[in-house]
């Protein structure tokens, strides 16, 4: 069965928001490509009390790098919910707009404004997805109250964002969905 | 007479008050919890499947039995969320007790245009001896996808291929969970809605 290792360098530069990260898949491949997925965003090298703990790539069914903070204690039979998660999606994979067969099931989505870019609260607010550039962020965490810190605090991994600021207005195929991939 | 008035009564007031107001499927908790007030903490795994049509958690238990042989209950004890309020798990399914597929399922009221529904969890897991002996760990993401995935999709394939109908509603609930061996899995999204059929097999 295969099992995805993925390996954080995390060397803080000056003034602690240098993070390198490097992402690899695992079994001795060389580093991921993430090329795709647009800038990388995270929240730094620590986010409201949290560290960073693991960088994750998915590919396959899913389409991702995710940036785990905190930890948690697993168990046989039950795993765990880490403190805050931020995944950064290709908006061609994932986008708000996938929701419109979900709420005709139930589903409860709360769309709100964040930092100038469209974004949907769920599950009472601890999830929350916004759409910038060609990218999706996606925020886990335990409360609504964390999930927008961790918003506020988003930057791009190269520095071109920083937190706090007014995040690219999402870029959107003609009619208004994502652009394909 | 006067019983006949209460009754009639009685029913003008079910007419005029329509459909119980908790008769509807509620997709908002989209994860099973460790325990019980369910809270974005104590969640566990991602909810894959819903069984509707007949699908009580009885008959989606006898189903899972027919179409896939599982068999084996064993498991944690897992809670699940809905109308606001939090309940132990119904029932749950195993392919055995080693590395496995395994299903956990609850029940939930019937809804108008779904019928009956049970929500469920699934997933393939190791049963995970070495480095460390911790048990049973969910398959990490991979290529085919998580062990979550890999469960979904296997209870897919074998209920269309029986002629369930079926069709996957994007629920985005992609949350990773850590493991007991240090590794991480999560669903890729996507919700498979089976439906069921009145007569068990």
């Amino acid at each position: 069965m295969f099992r995805a290792r993925a390996t954080v360098t995390a060397s803080l530069a000056a003034l602690g928001l240098g993070l390198v990260v490097s992402v690899s898949a695992g079994g001795g491949q060389s580093p991921a490509d993430t090329r795709g997925l647009g800038p990388l965003y995270n929240a730094g090298d620590r986010v409201d009390g949290l560290p960073l703990a693991a960088v994750l790539r998915r590919e396959g069914t899913a389409e991702f790098v995710s940036f785990v903070y905190g930890d948690c204690v697993a168990a046989d039979d039950a795993g765990c919910a880490p403190p805050a998660e931020i995944q950064i999606w290709p908006a061609c994979r994932r986008s708000l707009g996938l929701y419109r067969g979900a709420t005709d099931r139930g589903a409860l989505v709360e769309p709100i404004s964040l930092r100038g870019v469209p974004a949907f609260l769920f599950e009472d607010g601890t999830r929350l997805e916004l759409e910038t550039g060609s990218s999706t962020v996606v925020v886990f965490a335990g409360t609504r109250g964390r999930v927008l810190r961790i918003a506020a605090a988003l930057r791009t991994l190269d520095e071109t964002v920083s937190p706090g600021v007014p995040l690219p207005k999402p870029v959107r195929a003609e009619g208004g969905d994502a652009l394909d991939c | 007479m006067h019983r006949l008035a209460l009754a009639l009564l009685a029913a003008a007031l079910v007419s005029l008050a329509g459909t119980p107001a908790f008769a509807h499927f509620d997709g908002a908790d989209w994860y099973t919890h460790a325990a019980c007030p369910a809270s974005a903490d104590n969640r566990i795994d991602p909810i894959n499947v819903v069984f509707t049509g007949w699908g009580t958690w009885g008959r989606a238990e006898s189903q899972v039995e027919s179409h896939e042989g599982w068999t084996a209950p064993s498991g944690s004890t897992q809670s699940f969320g809905e109308h606001g309020s939090c309940s132990p798990l119904h029932t749950q399914r195993a392919s055995g007790n080693g590395s496995r597929f395994h299903v956990r399922l609850r029940g939930q009221h019937p809804d108008a245009t779904l019928g009956w529904t049970a929500m469920a969890a699934a997933h393939h897991e190791d049963l995970v001896l070495f480095p460390l002996a911790c048990g049973h760990a969910v398959d990490a993401n991979g290529p085919a996808g998580s062990g979550f995935d890999q469960g979904r999709d296997e209870l897919e394939r074998r209920f269309t291929s029986a002629g369930h109908s079926s069709d996957r509603v994007w629920w985005g609930n992609t949350q990773s969970f850590k493991q007991c061996d240090g590794d991480y899995a999560g669903s890729d999204g996507w919700t498979v809605f089976i439906q069921l059929h009145q007569v068990n097999h």
